[in-house]
């Protein structure tokens, strides 16, 4: 009887201990939230913008080394070993450094195309639909196999033709981009002689090249994807897949870094590659081993003890523990490619009332949020896309005006009882650019308070139910951001805000007028830069006459590094190449 | 006895089955599914919709947990949704870590519990009782998050004794054969790397260790208390016996009991803390798989990985109760 009563008590010890543990694992970056839009703001903005500086000073100070293993810790591990199957950014930001596609940005560059394997940009035809790349020769894939134009049709055509099971959950990117099959709007790929692929598409898709920047869209060996069941519609059953048989069997392609082996959930190691073609960029490291970190805090503790020397991203409230220990440096990111807002239901009332929703921006006292959030390191939005997208240009969006904001809800007609609000933020979430939902939602209701809303907070967890529930439009009003999949306009206008599904707007916002719609169709399918500008220019009007919702900041998420870490290029898409960076130890 | 036993194993049965029930019903219940995790962001309603119905979710639940329940009879524990790979396969590449930490915490549990439980009772009147008291008290209050994160910043942030998270240097690379990190280091022939992985799990097994550590401390001071105000024991005395045979022969064997009892218990403890102290140092277990699945709503790994772990604990009860009847030649299983 004892022995059961007594193992009853243990057993809820253990279930409250593990309770309590589950709860408050989560990063819990209260202090920035307690600290409020003021105290913290004149500090942190100070001592932001020192750290890039130096950091670049230093790096160009000294001749790089070669050698050295660099530990990265990054906050998931690799998915699928071959970049096609994969959408997360852990697996994009490793096999980017093995696997490279014909055409890639410039580093620290979110929008400035160079061609890789291509060995100059495309010629594109005057109907905008037939791109021409020619290849650079004499390049070898990593299984000493050559890299030539029948390996990009073979890499195009099987994902064109990716099996059922593969499609949208698996190979995301080419659903998103082209579409599968005969619903692809790539109509063919095809080789017209060793060094030269002609890619034809249905009907004119601005978007080809900068999508085409993305790991997804790399070229693999043939020989390699094919001895490793690279296509099999199970991936689990894929060698090649699978991260099995080490250099040359799986994630083989022709980047400066070399796949080695992967232990899931432990780490990605990638070799130098030593013949590789571009040897003016050739890698100075030996080797890189990813590390995936659950936790930001014990990432943090790793990097502070030495066991890993960079890590991808930190929160902004550690920027100053980072910046006040010598043996360690901040990593400014430079461009952001990123945006933060907050979301408006315009089929909600008040939200349907235009003055309304100008109030609001002009309620929000956006720097405040970037010196209390974000270490300083975020600028405030003046568009719907971050300043590094193509076509972007300022809109003169409403600023801190709290008097007007008053004034404009009172000529807006609107009575009392609509100006209370319902705000929902994540509760269990941080993402790059929005470290601390609660804190932020907080700061921004208190602005909304001071011109005449009342807000009710509701909240749910990020995966359980905040996703899918701001898809479908169920909010009134809340917050939400996108990280670029590519700097166009379309990625954040169109996939991130204001897609249509045939003529039904994005349920989110309940927001799309016909010309806008027909400004997105002509920007799309625009097949000169000057008609791209000009019709992403229209929407952007549009956006900014209407205001659908409230563009609020920029951030450069930053990464911290021990200071022996040389040479790293930050990217605000948190894409990077490591092959320019190098120890100096 | 062998009776006994197989009425045990075989009362496991329906435990497992209505454990399957609740698991099912609360994974599902939750929130959100992994068309959602899948697609983070880039989720819209309809590729949701096109996701769900790929992978059979768009099926009412009873269909659902019929064809789990039949892939289950028939050995299959399903696979990942979010890369198909067998459940079995990663919970066995992954099981080995944690049980290497869960033998190492119940090392430290064990071999500093006893002993102070020991010191503590023998000094009841003394002010070292109070100190026992005072740290088992601790031990058991702390959370092992808020633990684990402090040994970090202490003593390798800012002390550098011992390394923060991971089994091994990630600059080393040793050939996985057993992955039970300790004995792969050894058949690698690298005593170097075994020094480094006895030192990456130092302070894992602290932080896990705690709790079981201060109810073993507890459980052994009260159980040695007991024992020694019965009668043989005085007789023992009375009979001029050293004082270290009285503890030896008379006190501890006796004392054993319920401290065993306990032991066994910490088990399913141990596994529990396990998802928590894996999380906190990156250490590639099954806790730490675990906690990512339920986040990624990997339905597969998450019923079928706690359902094994339910099994274990069943298993390890079992084993104590006949240890107990091996310590104990009065108690009888029939």
């Amino acid at each position: 009887m004892t022995r059961t009563r007594f193992g009853a008590l243990v057993a809820a010890t253990m279930i409250v201990v593990a309770a309590c543990g589950g709860s408050s694992a989560t990063p819990a970056p209260s202090a920035a939230s307690s600290a409020a839009p003021s105290s913290a703001a004149s500090t942190a903005a100070s001592t932001a913008p020192s750290t890039a500086p130096s950091a670049a000073a230093s790096a160009a100070a000294s001749t790089p080394k070669d050698g050295g293993t660099l530990v990265a810790g990054l906050p998931g591990d690799m998915v699928l070993a071959d970049p096609s199957l994969v959408s997360d950014s852990n697996s994009s930001e490793i096999e980017g450094q093995v696997i490279q596609g014909l055409v890639g940005l410039k580093p620290g560059t979110n929008s400035e195309l160079v061609p890789v394997l291509a060995s100059a940009l495309p010629t594109v035809s005057a109907d905008g639909l037939t791109y021409t790349f020619t290849l650079r020769q004499g390049v070898k894939f990593h299984d000493g196999t050559d890299f030539n134009a029948d390996a990009v049709v073979y890499n195009y055509t099987r994902q064109l033709n990716a099996p059922k099971s593969l499609q949208n959950d698996y190979n995301y990117y080419f659903g998103a981009v082209f579409g599968f099959g005969a619903d692809s709007n790539l109509a063919s790929v095809t080789a017209t002689d060793a060094s030269t692929v002609v890619f034809k598409l249905k009907t004119p898709q601005s978007n080809f090249l900068l999508a085409t920047t993305l790991p997804q869209f790399g070229i693999q060996s043939p020989t390699a994807l094919k001895a490793g069941d690279a296509d099999n519609p199970d991936p689990s059953k894929s060698p090649y897949a699978q991260g099995q048989g080490g250099t040359g069997k799986s994630m083989v392609g022709t980047g400066p870094f070399m796949f080695k082996e992967w232990v899931p959930n432990d780490h990605v190691t990638l070799v130098k590659n030593p013949n590789y073609w571009d040897t003016a960029n050739a890698a100075h490291l030996d080797a890189i081993t990813f590390k995936p970190y659950a936790d930001q805090t014990a990432e943090l503790n790793a990097l502070q003890a030495g066991d890993i020397d960079w890590a991808q991203t930190i929160s902004p409230t550690d920027v100053k523990t980072v910046q006040s220990d010598s043996s360690l440096q901040v990593i400014d990111r430079g461009q952001s490619c990123n945006e933060f807002h907050l979301s408006l239901n315009d089929a909600d009332k008040p939200f349907d009332n235009l003055q309304i929703r100008q109030a609001i921006g002009y309620a929000l006292n956006k720097q405040s949020y970037i010196d209390a959030f974000y270490a300083g390191m975020a600028k405030v939005a003046d568009n719907f896309m971050p300043p590094s997208t193509e076509f972007y240009k300022p809109l003169n969006l409403p600023t801190y005006d709290p008097a007007k904001a008053k004034s404009l809800i009172a000529s807006s007609g609107v009575p009392a009882s609509q100006l209370n609000l319902t705000f929902y933020y994540p509760s269990d979430v941080s993402r790059p650019y929005m470290p601390d939902p609660k804190g932020l939602a907080e700061a921004i209701a208190n602005d909304l308070q001071a011109v005449g809303f009342t807000i009710t907070f509701k909240t749910e967890g990020w995966r359980t139910g905040y996703l899918s529930d701001s898809s479908v439009g169920k909010f009134p009003m809340d917050l939400l951001g996108w990280t670029c999949d590519w700097a166009g306009p379309d990625n954040f206008l169109v996939t991130d805000l204001f897609y249509f599904n045939g003529s039904k707007p994005n349920p989110q916002f309940n927001y799309g007028p016909a010309d806008l719609k027909a400004a997105f169709d002509a920007g799309i399918s625009a097949t000169t830069t000057a008609a791209a500008q000009q019709a992403w220019s229209t929407a952007q009007d549009i956006l900014a006459r209407d205001l659908p919702i409230i563009p609020i900041l920029n951030s450069t998420p930053p990464a911290a590094a021990a200071a022996y870490v040389q040479g790293f290029v930050g990217s605000g898409n948190l894409e990077e190449q490591f092959n320019t960076t190098w120890l100096n130890k | 006895m062998a009776k006994y036993i197989v009425r045990r194993i075989l009362s496991a049965i329906p435990v497992l089955f209505g454990l399957s029930i609740v698991l099912f019903s609360f994974i599902h219940l939750l929130p959100g599914d992994p068309a959602a995790a899948l697609l983070g962001q880039h989720a819209t309603p309809e590729l949701t919709a096109k996701i769900r119905q790929q992978l059979g979710l768009d099926q009412p639940l009873y269909v659902q947990y019929l064809q789990y329940l039949t892939q289950l009879l028939h050995g299959d524990l399903g696979k990942s949704v979010i890369n198909n790979r067998p459940v079995i396969t990663d919970f066995a590449n992954r099981f080995p870590g944690t049980v290497e930490l869960t033998l190492a915490a119940l090392v430290f549990a064990v071999g500093i519990g006893i002993p102070l439980g020991r010191f503590a009772a023998r000094h009841t009147q003394g002010w070292q009782d109070g100190v026992v008291t005072v740290i088992s008290l601790f031990g058991i209050s702390i959370p092992i998050f808020v633990l684990g994160l402090t040994l970090q910043y202490v003593v390798s942030v800012q002390l550098h004794w011992l390394p923060t998270s991971g089994r091994l240097d990630p600059r080393t690379t040793i050939p996985s054969v057993t992955n039970f990190m300790l004995i792969d280091t050894l058949l690698a022939g690298r005593p170097d790397a075994f020094v480094d992985a006895l030192r990456h799990l130092i302070l894992p097994a602290i932080a896990l260790g705690s709790i079981p550590l201060a109810i073993i401390t507890r459980i052994t001071r009260a159980s040695v208390l007991d024992v020694n105000n019965e009668d043989y024991v005085r007789t023992a005395r009375a009979k001029g016996l050293t004082e270290r045979r009285v503890d030896d022969r008379h006190i501890m064997r006796n004392a054993w009991l319920p401290v065993v009892t306990v032991i066994g218990l910490q088990v399913g403890g141990l596994l529990a803390g396990a998802v928590i102290t894996e999380t906190v140092f990156s250490w590639n277990g099954v806790g730490r798989w675990v906690v990512e699945a339920i986040q990624d709503h990997d339905y597969f790994v998450v019923q079928s990985s706690i359902l094994i772990f339910a099994f274990i604990f069943l298993a390890v009860n079992l084993i104590v109760d006949i240890g107990y009847a091996y310590l104990n030649p009065r108690i009888r299983y029939a």
